[in-house]
């Protein structure tokens, strides 16, 4: 069975080499090419042989699992869509301090997302970057504190910007 | 019998190497498989690859031409850090003087009357823009108004619609 096998194949194979030689070299074929296709069909399927013959496997982590503050950052945006106008519609101590809670983490998650993509470790170096995520933190801190006091001894933040609406020009510069 | 086959492979063999000519047989690769146990992946950001790669900077903003998507999109970004420095601005204020800042603003109105208009511009502007660029983003969040003709079309109408509530808001 097997040596009919061979006689068989032999027997094409020399009926091939009979054949015009420009049947089979239909074009000019560049090998590495092909070579090149094969390796990258390897790499790109992740195939075993990729696996196997790299022995340490790079995980890219563009950053930390983001998927848990996610909704929590789009909630705020939502409901200050509601909170701000609110606030300056009809001023008083508990919508202000929600704005003042609200905007602080809005604004610190801004503050924070600006900071990681345009203070890059490759630009800065590996230092600047962290602290001046540490800062933030500090920042939206006493500002959150200094809110809070505002709205409890003093005008308050929703007052304080209606009252410049309410202003009235007395126009004493011209005379 | 071996004396058979091995003469019927060699010249089937020779015959298929003189035949070669297509370039197929630089598919085949000798393979060695070698069982290794697994290696924990390693911890790599997106920073510490391409310094290690010696990639520069991107994106190279200086070969981008402005298109509207790109400068609302960062202007969404500056009116929201415009409105962030006003609310550390005055968190900020009010933990040094906390009852000077009414009083500050009462001052508003003896100077010129153009100065009370731009502080309201100033004010009302980046919010309006970020409220209303706000709530084409979440509608992006939801998946509604991504084509590219759909951007444009909400582009245009969102700047039309902060820059005339911005306006109402500072003559009123």
């Amino acid at each position: 069975m097997a040596l009919s096998l061979i006689f068989k194949n032999s027997a094409r194979t020399q009926v091939l080499s009979k054949l015009p030689a420009n049947l089979l070299k239909v074009k000019p074929v560049n090998t590495r090419v092909f070579s090149q296709l094969l390796n990258n069909a390897n790499t790109t399927k992740g195939s075993l042989v990729s696996v196997v013959s790299k022995n340490v496997i790079a995980k890219r982590v563009m950053s930390g699992d983001h998927s848990k503050l996610w909704p929590i950052e789009k909630g705020v945006a939502i409901a200050l869509l509601g909170v701000v106008p609110a606030t300056f519609l009809m001023p008083n101590v508990i919508l202000d301090d929600v704005f003042a809670v609200m905007v602080v983490m809005h604004a610190h998650w801004g503050f924070e997302a600006c900071a990681v993509d345009y203070i890059r470790p490759i630009i800065f170096g590996a230092a600047i970057p962290k602290i001046s995520l540490g800062i933030i933190y500090v920042i939206s801190a006493l500002t959150l504190g200094g809110l809070i006091y505002y709205n409890h001894h003093s005008a308050g933040i929703g007052k304080t910007i209606r009252r410049i609406w309410e202003l009235e020009p007395k126009q004493t510069a011209k005379n | 019998m071996s004396l058979i086959f091995r003469l019927a492979g060699r010249q089937a063999c020779n015959q298929f190497l003189k035949n070669e000519k297509t370039g197929l047989l630089n598919f085949i690769r000798p393979v060695t498989l070698q069982a290794k146990p697994a290696q924990p992946p390693v911890k790599e950001g997106h920073d510490e690859r391409n310094m290690r790669l010696k990639r520069p900077q991107s994106p190279h903003l200086t070969i981008y031409a402005p298109q509207l998507t790109s400068m609302l999109s960062i202007s969404h970004r500056a009116t929201g850090m415009v409105l962030g420095a006003y609310a550390v601005g005055l968190g900020m204020g009010a933990l040094v003087f906390p009852d000077d800042i009414p009083c500050w603003v009462e001052a508003l109105e003896c100077y010129n009357p153009a100065l009370l208009t731009s502080v309201k511009f100033m004010l009302s502007f980046p919010l309006t823009y970020h409220f209303w660029n706000g709530i084409r983003h979440l509608i992006w969040d939801t998946g509604k108004f991504l084509t590219i003709k759909e951007v444009y079309l909400t582009g245009y109408a969102m700047l039309a619609l902060a820059i005339s509530t911005s306006i109402a808001l500072t003559v009123m």
